[in-house]
C-alpha cells in the first residue's frame, strides 16, 4: 500500500517552527482560540444574562457591573457580545460547512469527469462569480424571507463556487498523477479514488479556504443583519447590535462601537489563521506572504 | 515624487479645513425640514398615500373642506365656501359653493369641472387612496356633478355616510387639481399621473421645485395663491434618515424642524441652547392583535391574561419617556366617541390565576411578528417587543419575537396566519368609523379579519354607529362597542403616541394636524 | 459572456420567484381591499405560469425594459438611471483611493520588507481587510462630522446647494460643466467620508496582493542579475519589477469592484447615498422583486464587463497570455 501512498507531506513539528517564527499567525490562533472559548462558556462568562432588562438603567456607561456598559433596554453589552460569539461562530461554521461540502463536490466532480459535465459546473460557478456577493446573498436573504437560517444559506450560497474552483484545480492536477493510476490500475473505484485519494490530498487549500470563509461569513451575515437580512433582535447578533445602536453614536458612543470591535476581532482573527495556515501547508508562498 | 505628496497633503488640508461661519442658520426665507422620506413614491394626491408624500401633496393642493389645527370635528371653508347635505331620494346629494376668484399655480381658474375631473381622476387611476372615495363614500366616475361654474353636486349611495365623506374630502385625496394641466402632460391614458408624480398643479400655498428622490423636496411660494401670503417663501423637505443626524443638523443650525427623533434625542434637546420640542397629535394606535383561532389564543380569559401581563407605564414611561398617551380601546383620542377606559395595568398574579382559570396556568410560548424599524413615538419596534416578551416570562408566557419587515408581516397577518402580531393602526379619515369597523367588523376583511374575530354583535354595533345621525346616540354606540371590544376582542392597544418635533427656537406657527400633516403656510422664523 | 448573463437572469428570476411572501401585499399595504389586489396582480402578470413570465421577462430584458417597480410604481429602468450615478461617483472615489493607497503602500511594504513600514502596513491591510465596513462609516460619521465637525455628514451635498441640471448625474462632473464652484466643493467634501469607508477593504485587498506580486517578482533572477550588475534600486523596482508585479494585481483589481459594489450596499445606507445599493435594501425590504432583479442584473453586467476588460488588459501586459 505504501507505494501508493502520495509524497509524504511535511511534519507537524516543522510547521509549529514556522508558527512561532510568524508572531501574527500566532496572535490570530489565540484570537479564534479565545473567541471560541468565548462562544462555547459565553453561559459560564458571561456576567448578566444576554436578554434580561435593567430599564432603569438603561444607557449606562461602562462600569465595574457592566464592563461595556447598557444598551437602550438596559442589557449588559458585554454579555450580549459574549452570546454573539456563539452565534457568529455557529455562522461561520455552518456556512463552511454547507458552502464547502457543496463546491468541493461540485469541483471535483468537475475535474474528475471532465469534458461536457466539468464545462457545464464551471458556467454555473461563473454565474455565481458573476455577482457582487453581498448584492446576490441580499436578494436571496429577501426572497427566502429575513431571518439568519435564511441568512446562513444565502451566504452559503454565494460562497460555494470559490471551493468548487479551488477543488477542481486540485482534482485536474492530481488526477494526472501516477499514484492515482496506480490505485486506479489496482481496481479502486471511482469514489474510491475521490474520496480516499484525491480529497485528501486536494484539502489544503480547502482548509485555508475555509479559513478565510469563516471571517467572510461572519462579516457577511453581519452586514445582512445591519440592514435587515438576518438575525432579528432581540438577538445578541453583533450587526444587529451595531444597527440598534446607531442611533445612539452620538451619545452613548459604546452601544455600537463595542459589537463592531467584537466582529473586527473575529475576522481578523480568522483573516490571520487562514494567511499562517496557508504559509505552513503551501512553502512557496512563504516566501512571498 | 516630492511635489506630487505635498500636493495632497494640501488637498487633505484644504479638505479637512473647517467651514467659514456657514454652520450660522439656515437662510432666512427658507424653511428646512429634517424627515425620513424614502417612502415618498409619488406627490400626486391621486396616488400618495405615504406619510411623506401626503405631507408635501397637502402644502401644494387645496381641499373644499379642510380641517385646521388639532380640532378634528369641525369642518373649515377651503376652495368651497359653503356646503349643505341634501337628500335626493335614493342618494345623499352634497352640494359644495366654490369660493370665487381662486387661480391655480398656473394661473388658471378654479371651476367646478375641475372638482368633478379630479373626483372622477381618482377613482379611474383607482391608486392606493382610491378607496376612499369608492368604498367609503361609495362613489363612482361620474358622480361629481358641476353645475354652473361654481357649484359641485356629489351623489352618494344611502349606505354611505355623508359625514364620513366630508372627513374623506379633507384628505389629499380630495384635492383639486388643474385638469387642463394634467392633462396637457397625459402619457397614454394616464390624466397626467407621470407628470404629477414630481410636478404639482394645484392652488396650495406652494408649488413643487423639484423633487429628488431620496435626497430632498424643495416647495416654493405659489405667486397666484388665494390665501396668507405664507410666512416663507422656500421649504425643503430633506431626506435624513437618521436620527441620529436629524438631531445633529438641528443643533447645528442646519435644519430648523427635526421630524423624527428619538425619546431620548428630544429630552437631550432641553439641554442644549437654541432649540426647542413641540409636540404634536397622533390618531394612531400601536397595538398587538391575537389570533382567536390560534389555541390558547382562542380562550378569551388567555387574551386578558395577556393584557393583565404587560406593563403598560413602563414602556411609556422608560421606552417612550412619556411620549405616548395610555389608550386602551380601539377609537383614540381625539376622536369623536373616544373611550379612555383603561383598565388595564401590570398584574402578574392576576395573569397568572387567569391562566390557571383557562388551564395553561404552566405557561405557554407564542409567536409575535414585529415590523422593523422605529415604531410610532420613537423607540425600535424590536425594542417594545423585547419589553414585552420579559414582561409576559413573568406570566410564564414565552414569547418568541419574529422581526419582519412591514411587507412580509402585512403579508402574514392579512393571511390570518399571526400568533401574536404588533403593529400600528391609523384610521384612514378622522371619524371613529375609521377605527370601529375595521377593529370590530369580520365582514369589512381587515383587521377583525386578520384576527379572525367574528363577533356579529360587535359588527352590529359598529354599522349602527357609523350611520347614526343623533350624536348622543352615537356616542352611547360607541361606548357600549369599545367597552365591548376592550375585554372580549383580540386586541392589546399599548399606546397612543405622540409625535415629538425638534425645532430651532426662532421657529414660530409650526401646527402639526393629527392626521400625520402640516401645513407650512403658517410657519415663520 | 452571453452565456453567464443568460444564466444572470436565469438565476435572478428563480430568486424573485421562489418568494414565499407576496409582493403585491407588499406594494398595496395595510389598508388594500381585495379587488385592488386583483387587479395589481393582473396588471403586473402575477397571475402567469412561471415560465410564460420568464419568458416575458427576458424578451422585456432585451429590449432594456425591466419591468415597473412595485414600490415605486415607475419602470424599473428609469429608477436605476436616477440612481446609479451616485453609486458611479461613490464607487469611483473608492477605487480612486484604494488605487492610489494601495498600490504605493503594496510597493514600499515590498521594497521595505520586514522594515517599520511594511508592519504598520501589514497589519492596517489586515484590519482593513476584516472591518465591518457599515461600523467603520458609523465611527468615521461620529468622529469627523459629529464630534470634529471637520467634514460634512450624510447626502450628497449641503443642504444649502442646489444642484445643477443633471447631464451625467455625476455631481462632480456636472458643476464643474455648470461652472458652479460652491456645489463642486460640496459634492467634493460630502464624498469624502463614504469614499474612504467603502474604499479601506480594496485598498487593503490591493496592497496585500502588490506586496506579494513584488516580492515574487523582486526575488526573482533577473531582478537580481539587474542589482548585481549595480543598477540603483529604485530604478530597478520602477523598469523591471512594477510591470511584472501588476499582473496579479490587476486581477484583485477587478475582483475588488465586486466588493466594492457589494460594500456600496452598506455604506450608502449609512450615509443615506441616494444609490443604486440604497434603493437595492429599500425594494428589498419592500419585496418590490422587479427592482431587486434590475438593480442584480446592473450590478452583475458592470461587475462582468469590469473583468472581462482587465482580462484583456492582462493580455496586453502579460505576452504570455493571448486572447483570440
Amino acid at each position: 500500500m505504501s507505494k501508493l501512498a502520495p509524497p509524504r507531506r511535511r511534519r507537524w513539528p516543522y510547521r509549529l517552527r514556522l508558527l512561532r517564527r510568524n508572531p501574527l499567525v500566532t496572535l490570530g490562533a489565540v484570537i479564534v482560540l479565545l473567541y471560541s472559548l468565548a462562544a462555547l462558556a459565553a453561559p459560564l462568562l458571561a456576567p448578566h444574562p444576554p436578554l434580561t432588562q435593567y430599564l432603569e438603567e438603561r444607557l449606562e456607561p461602562p462600569s465595574a457591573q457592566f464592563p461595556l456598559g447598557l444598551d437602550q433596554l438596559g442589557r449588559d453589552i458585554f454579555s450580549r457580545l459574549l452570546f454573539g460569539a456563539r452565534l457568529s461562530l455557529m455562522i461561520g461554521l455552518v456556512v463552511v460547512v454547507i458552502a464547502g461540502v457543496l463546491g468541493t463536490v461540485v469541483g471535483m466532480a468537475a475535474g474528475f469527469a471532465g469534458g461536457r459535465v466539468d464545462h457545464a459546473l464551471m458556467r454555473v460557478t461563473d454565474i455565481f462569480f458573476a455577482f457582487p456577493s453581498l448584492i446576490l446573498a441580499m436578494a436571496i436573504a429577501a426572497a427566502l424571507g429575513p431571518s439568519l437560517t435564511n441568512a446562513m444559506i444565502a451566504i452559503a450560497m454565494v460562497t460555494w463556487p470559490v471551493y468548487a474552483r479551488l477543488s477542481r484545480a486540485q482534482t485536474l492536477v492530481l488526477v494526472r498523477r501516477e499514484f492515482l493510476e496506480a490505485a486506479r490500475a489496482v481496481g479502486a473505484g471511482d469514489l474510491r479514488i475521490l474520496t480516499r485519494h484525491v480529497l485528501p490530498n486536494a484539502l489544503s487549500p480547502l482548509v485555508v479556504q475555509a479559513s478565510f470563509n469563516m471571517g467572510d461569513a461572519i462579516l457577511i451575515a453581519a452586514g445582512l443583519s445591519f440592514i435587515g437580512f438576518g438575525a432579528h433582535p432581540p438577538t445578541p447578533e453583533w450587526g444587529v447590535m451595531v444597527s440598534e445602536g446607531r442611533d445612539y453614536i452620538t451619545t452613548q458612543w459604546w452601544v455600537p462601537t463595542f459589537p463592531g470591535l467584537a466582529i473586527l476581532m473575529a475576522v481578523t482573527g480568522f483573516n490571520l489563521l487562514g494567511d499562517g495556515i496557508r504559509d505552513m501547508l503551501d512553502p512557496r508562498l512563504r516566501r512571498a506572504g | 515624487m516630492r511635489i506630487r505628496i505635498a500636493a495632497v497633503v494640501m488637498l487633505v488640508g484644504v479638505l479637512l479645513a473647517p467651514q467659514a461661519p456657514s454652520r450660522a442658520a439656515t437662510a432666512s426665507d427658507t424653511l428646512v425640514y429634517v424627515n425620513d422620506i424614502s417612502d415618498m413614491i409619488s406627490l400626486d394626491p391621486a396616488v400618495a398615500y405615504e406619510f411623506s408624500g401626503v405631507l408635501v401633496a397637502q402644502n401644494l393642493y387645496d381641499t373644499l373642506v379642510a380641517f385646521e389645527g388639532e380640532d378634528l370635528t369641525t369642518l373649515k371653508p377651503r376652495l368651497a365656501q359653503s356646503w349643505r347635505i341634501r337628500d335626493g331620494g335614493d342618494v345623499w346629494q352634497i352640494v359644495f359653493q366654490l369660493r370665487p376668484g381662486v387661480k391655480f399655480s398656473t394661473g388658471r381658474p378654479v371651476t367646478a369641472k375641475a372638482v368633478a375631473f379630479s373626483f372622477d381622476r381618482v377613482i379611474a387611476l383607482n391608486k392606493s387612496p382610491a378607496f376612499l372615495f369608492k368604498d367609503i363614500g361609495g362613489m363612482k366616475e361620474g358622480d361629481t356633478i358641476a353645475v354652473g361654474s361654481d357649484t359641485v353636486v356629489v351623489s352618494l349611495p344611502k349606505t354611505s355616510s355623508p359625514q364620513a365623506f366630508l372627513s374623506v374630502l379633507t384628505f389629499t385625496v380630495g384635492a383639486i387639481v388643474d385638469p387642463d394641466e394634467a392633462m396637457a402632460h397625459q402619457s397614454g391614458s394616464d390624466r397626467g399621473e407621470a407628470w404629477l408624480r414630481n410636478h404639482s398643479a394645484g392652488t396650495g400655498p406652494y408649488m413643487l421645485d423639484r423633487w429628488d428622490p431620496e435626497s430632498r423636496a424643495v416647495l416654493v411660494a405659489n405667486p397666484n395663491y388665494w390665501g396668507p401670503k405664507p410666512r416663507l417663501s422656500r421649504v425643503i423637505i430633506q431626506h435624513v434618515p437618521e436620527s441620529s443626524t436629524q438631531k445633529f443638523m438641528l443643533e447645528s443650525g442646519d435644519a430648523d424642524i427635526a421630524a423624527d427623533l428619538t425619546p431620548e434625542q428630544v429630552l437631550d434637546l432641553a439641554s442644549k441652547p437654541g432649540v426647542m420640542s413641540q409636540d404634536g397629535k397622533l390618531l394612531q394606535l400601536v397595538y398587538v392583535g391575537m389570533n382567536v383561532k390560534q389555541p390558547p389564543l382562542d380562550n378569551v380569559k388567555v387574551r386578558e391574561a395577556v393584557r393583565w401581563s404587560i406593563d403598560y407605564d413602563g414602556i411609556i414611561r422608560s421606552l417612550l419617556r412619556g411620549g405616548a398617551r395610555k389608550v386602551q380601546t380601539i377609537v383614540p383620542e381625539g376622536l369623536f366617541g373616544f373611550n379612555s377606559s383603561a383598565p388595564f395595568q401590570q398584574d402578574i398574579s392576576k395573569a397568572k390565576a387567569l391562566l390557571a382559570e383557562a388551564g395553561v396556568g404552566g405557561g405557554f410560548t407564542v409567536e409575535m411578528l414585529v415590523p422593523t424599524g422605529p415604531a410610532p413615538g420613537g423607540p425600535k419596534w424590536a425594542d417594545i417587543a423585547a419589553k414585552i416578551q420579559s414582561d409576559l416570562a413573568k406570566a410564564g408566557i414565552k414569547v418568541e419575537i419574529k422581526e419582519t419587515v412591514q411587507a412580509q408581516l402585512l403579508g402574514v397577518y392579512r393571511a390570518q396566519k399571526g400568533q401574536m402580531v404588533m403593529i400600528l393602526w391609523g384610521p384612514d379619515f378622522p371619524d371613529p368609523d375609521g377605527n370601529a369597523t375595521p377593529f370590530s367588523d369580520y365582514a369589512a376583511h381587515s383587521i377583525a379579519w386578520r384576527n379572525q374575530y367574528n363577533d356579529t354583535a360587535a359588527a352590529t354595533l359598529a354599522k349602527q354607529a357609523a350611520l347614526e345621525p343623533d350624536l348622543t346616540k352615537r356616542r352611547t354606540l360607541y361606548k357600549q362597542l369599545t367597552d365591548k371590544v376592550l375585554h372580549e376582542g383580540p386586541y392589546i392597544v399599548l399606546y397612543q403616541p405622540t409625535k415629538r418635533f425638534g425645532l430651532r427656537q426662532n421657529v414660530q406657527g409650526f401646527v402639526w394636524n393629527p392626521m400625520a400633516y402640516a401645513e407650512f403656510r403658517t410657519v415663520s422664523k | 459572456m452571453g452565456l453567464v448573463l443568460l444564466g444572470v437572469s436565469v438565476l435572478t428570476f428563480f430568486i424573485a420567484h421562489v418568494v414565499p411572501a407576496d409582493p403585491v401585499l407588499a406594494a398595496l399595504g395595510e389598508h388594500a381591499r381585495e379587488d385592488q389586489i386583483r387587479s395589481y396582480r393582473h396588471a403586473y402578470g402575477l397571475d402567469r405560469p412561471v415560465g410564460v413570465q420568464y419568458l416575458i421577462y427576458v424578451h422585456r430584458l432585451l429590449a432594456g425594459d425591466f419591468g415597473i417597480s412595485i414600490r415605486t410604481r415607475r419602470p424599473v429602468a428609469e429608477d436605476l438611471g436616477e440612481f446609479l450615478p451616485a453609486t458611479v461617483e461613490l464607487g469611483g472615489t473608492a477605487w480612486l483611493v484604494a488605487l492610489l493607497l494601495g498600490i504605493p503602500a503594496g510597493i514600499l511594504s515590498a521594497i521595505y520588507k520586514d522594515r517599520i513600514f511594511d508592519h504598520l502596513a501589514r497589519i492596517g491591510s489586515l484590519i482593513g481587510a476584516s472591518m465591518p465596513v457599515f461600523w467603520l462609516g458609523l465611527l468615521l460619521l461620529g468622529s469627523f462630522y459629529y464630534r470634529l465637525r471637520w467634514l460634512p455628514g450624510p447626502g450628497r451635498l449641503d443642504i444649502s446647494a442646489i444642484p445643477p441640471p443633471p447631464r451625467t448625474g455625476l455631481l462632480l462632473i456636472d458643476s464643474a460643466l455648470a461652472g458652479d464652484g460652491v456645489v463642486f466643493w460640496s459634492a467634493l467634501r460630502h464624498l469624502v467620508l463614504p469614499g474612504l469607508t467603502l474604499g479601506l477593504f480594496s485598498t487593503a485587498v490591493i496592497a496585500r496582493m502588490t506586496r506579494s506580486a513584488m516580492l515574487e517578482v523582486l526575488y526573482q533572477d533577473y531582478i537580481r542579475t539587474a542589482r548585481a550588475k549595480g543598477l540603483a534600486g529604485a530604478r530597478v523596482v520602477l523598469r523591471h519589477a512594477l510591470r511584472n508585479a501588476m499582473i496579479p494585481t490587476l486581477t484583485i483589481v477587478g475582483i475588488s469592484f465586486g466588493n466594492l459594489l457589494s460594500g456600496a450596499v452598506l455604506t450608502e445606507t449609512v450615509f443615506a447615498w441616494p444609490g443604486l445599493g440604497r434603493y437595492a435594501t429599500t425594494s428589498a425590504i419592500s419585496l418590490d422583486f422587479p427592482a431587486v432583479m434590475g438593480v442584480t442584473i446592473v450590478a452583475a453586467v458592470i461587475y462582468t464587463t469590469i473583468n472581462l476588460v482587465i482580462d484583456l488588459l492582462y493580455a496586453r501586459l502579460d505576452p504570455r497570455v493571448r486572447y483570440e
